[in-house]
């Protein structure tokens, strides 16, 4: 069992709200952020709707680098400014964050002919991460993480191994991606978005969509978090499918590990989870896999306790949806609700848990189980343990 | 708690297989040349078809290493083996291919995905324990090192294979842009260590840092797989890693 890790506060900025306060009230509220997307040509695609957020809050200083995945991660640090202190020797503040696709959006620029030097050193994948840790003035460890789309998990597990370490005393942890025509192309490429809504769990599913955001935690020792902290970071774990280059695990065995291996390390019998934040993109393959490898995993608990997928309002975020999910099941512990499923109308017969359809529902969870998975058979788990307000 | 061990390294960099082909400068012997390539190796038949040069590279320095080591083919498999893989930029080569390619692409979009070199190794050898991959230098290979003794120690795996590749030739108009900033030469590399509970001991990280003052001398700034580079110098010799499937260019 290891030592838990406080999550003392949390920022983000996503489709459905520009700030925590804003993106709490969609979940609960069922806000709808998928929309068509404005800022490049999608015309040529199959599909051409998404998670865009169209319109940024204005950072509070200035930006030390260019590029939509800075705006992003500095909207949501600004965010998670305002509700913790961050004051701390610059040595001892640490940055670790997850992103599936860095700064790809940089390097179609420097391919189109934007020739200045700078942009080729934005497009590389670890450049938003050093940008956001001179944003925050962090001198600590930084650290960029790309288990592609369970990115923001991974990253806030091995933020708490820094902490855990005593490589620093705080650490900025989450995950971001930005909607761009490289990432749109290649799923529109695999056919893997739906014209219809997404549909978590539901019989008619046809896909995901994909959409962008920033989510930020700020991670301390337990012993040393201030008092109204969130909640606290009990357990993680990411594991590897080995068996396919995009494809899940038919037996879900690599999402399976990770989750029995986090709520190990959280010392977490699966009769004390409260709550799933399931990875429910509304493919036709991840939903049933997931529902099965729930029903291994926590025997006749899943049965009994809710478990929700937040992509159909949001659509995929890639990089940072882990994370988004993970502040969910603390925001749901802490405000007593679980938010809804939405686009689940029709359940699928092979998906047999309680997905929360329709609207919100009161529930107090105290530890929540999240589970993420992505291409290249990255699996990860979270278990966390949330704070009644 | 027993501190983690160097069971056995694996290096293919654009001087050849292993340490014994860095040249004792490797300014001096890249002359003129900005980037020092390595071609795509020969690696597992049809299931390689579409895969790109960075995952053949990586799959090729864990056999390297598997020989270094005197292992067997399936001595990684399985959850107990944690895989750990670092690249700064061993996804521009796929990035661009797709960035400039015609439309469609579905057959290499997710080779564009650092997460995909990994994932090939992960299937090739059977890897399905702890996974963690990292984008950044050098820096970022160090924390991956001390990120795997610390799951050594911890129980969570018994094995733990850290991984780096790097490739710059598809992008060398790119990498000349930025040379302000970028050492020469670009010495292309697939690196890997496996830390188990044998072996010779890891350096700590002040040594390693020394360490790979000297391997960058002899080999060229190789990004994430400096520290590698530098395990596999200080490593003491085994058995020949013969230089079977990777060539060096000649770029």
């Amino acid at each position: 069992m290891a030592e838990p890790v406080a999550v003392v506060a949390a920022g983000v900025v996503t489709p459905i709200g520009a700030d925590l306060d804003a993106f709490w009230a969609g979940l609960v509220g069922g806000a709808e952020g998928i929309a068509p997307i404005e800022r490049f040509p999608v015309s040529d695609l199959r599909v051409g709707r998404g998670g865009e957020i169209k319109r940024l809050p204005p950072p509070a200083r200035r930006l030390p680098a260019r590029g939509r995945a800075v705006a992003l991660l500095a909207a949501a640090a600004d965010d998670l400014a305002r509700r913790a202190s961050l004051d701390v020797r610059p040595e001892r503040l640490g940055v670790v964050v997850g992103t599936a696709l860095g700064g790809v959006e940089e390097l179609e620029r420097a391919l189109a002919g934007d020739r200045r030097p700078r942009r080729v050193a934005d497009a590389l994948y670890a450049s938003p991460a050093r940008a956001l840790a001179r944003y925050l003035g962090a001198r600590g460890p930084v650290l960029t993480v790309s288990t592609a789309c369970a990115s923001g998990a991974t990253a806030l597990g091995l933020a708490a191994d820094l902490l855990r370490a005593g490589r620093a005393d705080l650490v900025v942890a989450g995950g971001y991606d930005t909607l761009c025509r490289f990432v749109m192309r290649g799923f529109d490429a695999l056919r893997a978005l739906t014209r219809d809504r997404v549909r978590p769990f539901d019989r008619r599913r046809s896909g995901l969509l994909l959409g962008e955001g920033a989510a930020l935690v700020l991670l301390a020792r337990a012993a040393d978090a201030p008092r109204g902290a969130l909640g606290r970071l009990l357990g993680h774990a990411s594991t590897s499918d080995g068996v396919h280059l995009t494809a899940p695990d038919p037996e879900g065995r690599g999402l399976e590990a990770a989750a029995r291996l986090a709520l190990a390390e959280a010392g977490v019998a699966p009769a004390d989870v409260d709550f799933v934040s399931a990875h429910g993109t509304g493919t036709a393959l991840n939903d049933p896999i997931e529902t099965a490898v729930l029903k291994r995993v926590l025997g006749r608990r899943a049965r009994e306790i809710p478990v929700n997928s937040i992509k159909g309002g949001l659509g995929h975020t890639m990089g940072a949806a882990a994370t988004l999910e993970a502040i969910m099941c603390l925001l749901a512990a802490r405000h007593g609700v679980v938010p809804p499923t939405l686009g689940l109308e029709e359940p699928d017969p092979a998906c047999d848990l309680d997905y929360v359809p329709g609207r919100a529902r009161a529930a107090r969870p105290r530890v929540s189980l999240s589970t993420s998975a992505g291409f290249g058979g990255c699996n990860a788990a979270l278990v966390l343990e949330g704070v009644a307000a | 708690m027993r501190a983690a061990r160097l069971a056995a390294v694996g290096l293919l960099t654009g001087w050849g297989a292993g340490p014994g082909a860095l040249p004792p400068d490797a300014r001096r012997a890249a002359g003129t040349r900005a980037v020092i390539a390595l071609e795509a190796p020969q690696v597992g038949g049809e299931r390689f078809r579409r895969a790109t040069r960075e995952c053949r590279l990586a799959v090729a320095a864990v056999e390297a290493m598997l020989r270094d080591g005197g292992l067997a083919p399936g001595a990684l498999a399985g959850g107990r083996t944690a895989l750990l893989y670092v690249t700064a930029a061993a996804y521009g080569a796929a990035n661009r291919v797709f960035v400039e390619g015609p439309p469609g692409g579905a057959l290499h979009f997710p080779y564009t995905a650092p997460s995909a070199v990994p994932a090939e190794v992960a299937i090739e050898f059977g890897l399905t324990g702890p996974y963690v991959i990292l984008v950044g230098g050098a820096e970022a290979t160090r924390e991956a090192l001390g990120h795997a003794a610390r799951l050594l120690a911890a129980g969570v795996a018994e094995r733990a294979l850290v991984l780096a590749v790097e490739t710059f030739a598809e992008c060398a108009d790119l990498w000349a842009r930025a040379r302000w900033r970028c050492p020469r030469p670009l010495v292309e590399a697939a690196a890997c260590a496996l830390l188990g509970s044998a072996g010779a001991r890891l350096p700590g990280p002040a040594a390693l840092a020394r360490l790979e003052a000297g391997a960058r001398r002899r080999a060229g700034e190789t990004l994430a797989c400096a520290p590698l580079v530098a395990l596999a110098l200080a490593a003491p010799a085994r058995r020949a890693a013969p230089a079977r499937r990777a060539a060096p260019a000649g770029r």
